[in-house]
């Protein structure tokens, strides 16, 4: 291992040997795929996230390609209706949300002063049903099985005998799926950050990307059950004869829309919420202070992640609903954009009271604001029910999502990535290569989206896979195709810079950008067990604060060392105060073969091979009684009374 | 400061803090939930009587009731924020003040941002016919 | 009366105020707790699907040709599952003191009752098969998908029970020191007893509503 922290005050070098004995993984291909460290988890989720966007993207290259110019044969209709499904499904499901899961996972045991996760083979099984749920539903492309309806699958579209073969079938299984490993990722989040803390980060200590990993996982752990419902009817209607969603059977379409929506727009709040966090962790490391009015963002994040569920009436205009029982909905949605502004006016509050450091990841966090508020400024419009009813369905809508997800997804994980490389990776970054990346994103978002507003005011029509010439749409189109390989260049760029940095890159020191969290106060990478001696926190920026950077120091102690074992410490859920040590969990294989028989059964699942799915299911639940087989104790120690 | 509070006086002490910081929240999904649920189903079955009320009656109780809660919860949020301020000038030195101080500012602008839902309802009960579509 | 004045003026003094509450439990109980907070809200979600069916349906429903869900059967099942927490809870109470034989007879009990309820579900289901099945129409769909699902929680709970008891009596499980994995699958049981009430509500009693 590359570092070694200086050893001063309470801890001494036979307590770094005993950590490092206990912490250390050694390199083979065993350790590889047992490891339980959330710094590795963390690490593969955004490799693997990565990827799925690089996939993700690549369609949607290939989608503009064949809309540069009217008439193009580079796609039939057929395979344009798979792709945009996928781009979208891929985007939101296997990109967004995983992504930031995986920063959550790297950084949140690293902001709170925690050695791990509360439940690290929890983690990793998390880890590999994303992996493998998202491969499962990419496998079906070349196969042409691809799910084909929209990523939001509207009934009766999704119906079997509307849309036969395995495409919805691919979507229903995924999904769900690809659900078990978010609701896992997101209990473990809760609890970490309620169990985990270092003693004394009481809540008003928090970190707000803390705040808005915990909101974003109440948010999952409360709207995931609405789509893994409908998903799981959805299969039911399909491959065993239930009538959910077919009228002909007294079901009804609107079931599914209504169910998807509960979960559709708090969805959005997931996907954007935590990038909100990340921009609220970089701008004090930028404007050197901390972000203005800390409680009112808290508050923020609580309410929108509240009022996020009171809203989904509003995508659904056209189904008929009594005026008042609508405006029930949309009080909401007008009253929640008051903490979204609150966010908005914090942080340029804080760059004007600050001194901007204007270094890349302040570049993306302002790319991010721009992009963010216009993206608002289009979500507005829609509240005027005629403009709705207008360009429902348009490439105006499509120009806004992408604005709104661009914005208050991608611009802050790209400035997260700039940002924590040099945590996560222990080298700097190439700054030079790092802005041209930036400004190309810049532009090419603009220049992609920009057009998309007009040609959806023209009526271009979302989902089509081509158009007739001389409609007034070939121009923006061609430029629109134009801002999507600039795009591609730009995130090209990215990676490039990525894989310098690792290769080539300056080697790190622990705190390149003064950040004000604890994650600046490890090692960069961190030690496998985070901290020699876990901080005691005395502020809201610990490692800006002297107090907090002595008790690891001249004033560490034993009880917060816990060289002796794999252990960290548990403290209690508001004010974080010490409760015990406890002991965490060696790294196991468990995990793996638990979600690889999960893969089994669900590809059985698709494919009808049902003795294969039972005894798959079997696998799981043996797996799962060894997995949590208690260990043998004495009596005494168990304390039983003969 | 007199003598420490017995357990009993904790609990209340401490759930009474929740109620000043989530009491609003609850009080809206609960507005939202029965307002909404009346007036579909009442539509529904074609009358604008529940059970013999009128149903613009009924629905006023969804608004009502859910807005008294959360003023409630806005009066104990403030009445937690102007405590710990006094016991903070008073130079009680106990961590716990800063945390409960934050959490009644989160509560007193989450009652004011659900209060401010509800009444938006109620004012639409006012103005909108129950059933027009 | 002053008395009175005394306790709420000393509720609302900023020590009380700033209580830690909840404080203190293990992380497993909060992995649990949270994982029975999504579980609830997918049942939720499945009875609101069917309101939601049922009020779009028009005014018969069940739909014709269906009679009336008849009660005998169900309340019965009622009054087996419901009492079940009850061993389950004196089980727990008793391995907290370190009396293993409690947690033994108790799990034991509430095991067998659990098996019952499944078997009798399977006769109430064989029943109504001669009526309507899954794939009738949406009525049977949510019948059979929403007792089925709660029928496998039941299940998975019993499988729990099963082994915790196989883990007790080989010795060296549980104790009173050690006793997270038993107050775990306490709170699913109590959950998916819980459920069932929200269910015999739904399916059985508000048709006749
Ligand atoms: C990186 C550059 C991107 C480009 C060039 C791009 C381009 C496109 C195109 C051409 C469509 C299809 C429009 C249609 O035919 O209706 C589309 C749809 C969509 N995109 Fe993107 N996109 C990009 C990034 C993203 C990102 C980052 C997200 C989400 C985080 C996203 C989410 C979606 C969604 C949800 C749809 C709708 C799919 C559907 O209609 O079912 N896109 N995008
Ligand atoms: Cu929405």
């Amino acid at each position: 291992m590359s570092t070694t922290t200086s050893t001063a005050g309470g801890i001494d070098r036979d307590d770094l040997a005993r950590l490092a004995e206990h912490w250390d993984e050694p390199r083979s291909l065993r350790a590889w795929f047992t490891t339980v460290d959330h710094k590795k988890i963390g690490r593969r989720y955004l490799v693997t996230a990565g990827f799925f966007f690089a996939l993700a993207g690549l369609s949607a290259l290939v989608m503009r390609t064949q809309l540069a110019r009217p008439e193009a044969g580079v796609l039939s209709p057929d395979e344009y209706n798979q792709l945009f499904t996928m781009h979208g499904t891929a985007m939101i499901f296997l990109f967004a949300t995983p992504m930031l899961f995986g920063f959550g996972n790297f950084l949140v045991p690293l902001m709170i002063g925690s050695r791990d996760m509360a439940f690290p083979r929890l983690n990793a099984f998390g880890y590999w049903v994303f992996l493998f749920a998202g491969l499962f539903m990419w496998a079906s492309l070349p196969f042409g099985a691809a799910p084909n309806n929209g990523w939001f699958a509207y009934a009766p579209l999704n119906q079997e005998q509307h849309n036969p073969g395995l495409h919805m079938d691919v979507y229903a299984l995924g999904l769900l799926f690809l659900g078990i490993s978010t609701t896992s990722g997101a209990i473990n989040f809760i609890v970490t950050a309620l169990k985990l803390r270092a003693p004394g980060m009481s809540l008003n200590r928090v970190p707000l990307f803390v705040w808005a990993i915990v909101a974003t996982a109440f948010m999952v752990v409360f709207a995931l059950p609405a789509l893994n419902a409908d998903n799981a009817m959805l299969f039911l209607d399909r491959r065993f004869g239930t009538h959910f969603f077919d009228p002909g059977g007294g079901g009804n379409v609107l079931l599914w829309q209504h169910l998807f929506w509960i979960f559709g727009h708090p969805d959005v709040y997931i996907i954007v919420m935590p990038g909100l966090g990340i921009v609220s962790a970089v701008l004090p490391a930028f404007t050197r202070r901390g972000v203005v009015g800390y409680p009112l963002i808290v508050l923020a994040i609580v309410a929108i992640s509240i009022v996020s569920f009171g809203v989904w009436v509003h995508h659904m205009f056209a189904t008929g609903l009594p005026q008042l029982s609508y405006s029930f909905f949309s009080a909401a949605s007008t009253i929640i954009t008051i903490p979204s502004g609150i966010q908005i006016f914090a942080w340029l509050a804080t760059m004007l009271l600050g001194r901007l450091v204007l270094r890349t990841p302040l570049l993306f966090v302002i790319g991010f604001i721009v992009t963010f508020v216009l993206g608002g400024f289009t979500g507005a419009m829609f509240a005027l029910t005629p403009f709705d009813q207008q360009v429902t369905d348009s490439y105006f809508v499509v120009a806004h999502f992408h604005y709104v997800l661009l914005g208050g997804a991608l611009f802050p994980i790209l400035a997260g990535i700039y940002y924590w490389l040099p945590k996560i990776t222990g080298r700097m970054y190439h700054e030079g290569l790092a802005r041209w990346a930036f400004w190309l994103f810049f532009i090419g978002m603009h220049v992609t989206f920009f057009p998309m507003h007009l040609i959806g005011l023209f009526g271009m029509p979302r989902r089509v896979y081509t158009y007739r010439g001389g409609l007034g749409w070939d121009v923006g189109n061609l430029i629109s195709t134009i801002g999507a390989y600039l795009l591609a260049v730009s995130l090209l760029l990215t990676l490039i810079g990525v894989v310098h940095a690792v290769r080539r890159g300056r080697p790190a020191p622990a705190d390149p950008w003064e950040g004000d969290t604890l994650e600046w106060s490890a090692a960069s990478p961190p030690e496998p067990y985070n901290f020699p001696v876990i901080p005691r926190v005395h502020s809201l920026h610990p490692t800006w604060d002297e107090r907090t950077a002595e008790s690891t120091t001249t004033g560490a102690t034993e009880d917060r060392i816990l060289s002796e074992g794999r252990r960290t410490l548990f403290t209690s859920e508001l004010d974080a105060r010490s409760e015990r040590a406890a002991e965490m969990p060696e790294p196991s294989f468990k995990p793996l073969v638990l979600a690889g028989a999960l893969l089994v059964f669900f590809i059985s699942m698709l494919l009808a091979w049902y003795p294969i799915a039972i005894a798959a299911v079997v696998t799981v639940a043996a797996t799962l009684a060894a997995w949590l087989w208690p260990v043998r104790r004495p009596d005494e120690e168990l304390g039983v009374a003969s | 400061m007199s003598v420490q509070p017995g357990p009993r006086v904790r609990l209340a002490g401490g759930l009474l803090l929740w109620y000043g910081v989530l009491g609003g929240a609850v009080a809206w999904a609960v507005h939202v939930l029965a307002a909404w649920s009346l007036d579909e189903l009442a539509c529904a079955a074609g009358s604008d009587h529940v059970s013999g009320i009128p149903l613009w009656q009924a629905l006023g109780v969804a608004v009502l009731v859910p807005a008294l809660a959360a003023l409630g919860s806005l009066l104990v949020a403030a009445l937690v924020w102007q405590r710990t301020a006094r016991a903070r000038s008073a130079g009680t030195d106990n961590p716990a003040l800063g945390r409960s101080r934050m959490l009644a500012v989160v509560g007193i602008w989450a009652n004011l941002l659900f209060l401010a839902i509800i009444v938006l309802g109620g004012v639409a009960v006012l103005v909108f016919p129950p059933c027009q579509r | 009366m002053t008395d009175r004045g005394g306790a709420v003026a000393a509720a609302t003094g900023a020590e009380a105020l700033s209580t830690e509450l909840p404080v203190g439990r293990p992380t497993s109980w909060w992995g649990m707790v949270m994982f029975v907070a999504t579980e609830a809200t997918l049942f939720a979600c499945l009875l609101g699907s069917y309101f939601y069916l049922r009020f779009q349906y028009g005014p018969q429903w069940p739909p014709p040709g269906i009679e009336d869900p008849k009660l005998l059967k169900p309340l019965v099942m009622t009054a087996i599952l419901l009492p079940s927490s009850l061993p389950v809870m004196w089980a727990e109470h008793g391995i907290r003191h370190g009396q293993r034989w409690r947690l033994n007879l108790g799990m034991a009990a509430t095991f067998v009752m659990g098996t019952s309820f499944l078997v009798l579900q399977g006769t109430e289901y064989d029943e109504k098969l001669h009526m309507f099945t899954l794939t009738s129409n949406a009525y049977g769909s949510l019948f059979f998908v929403i007792t089925g699902f709660h029928g496998l929680h039941v299940l998975v709970g019993l499988s729990m029970i099963g082994w915790l008891l196989v883990a007790s009596l080989r010795g060296g499980s549980f104790g009173a020191h050690r006793h997270d994995r038993v107050r775990n699958v306490a709170i699913y049981w109590h959950f998916v007893d819980t459920v069932w009430v929200a269910i015999l509500f739904t399916i059985y009693l508000s048709p006749r509503l």
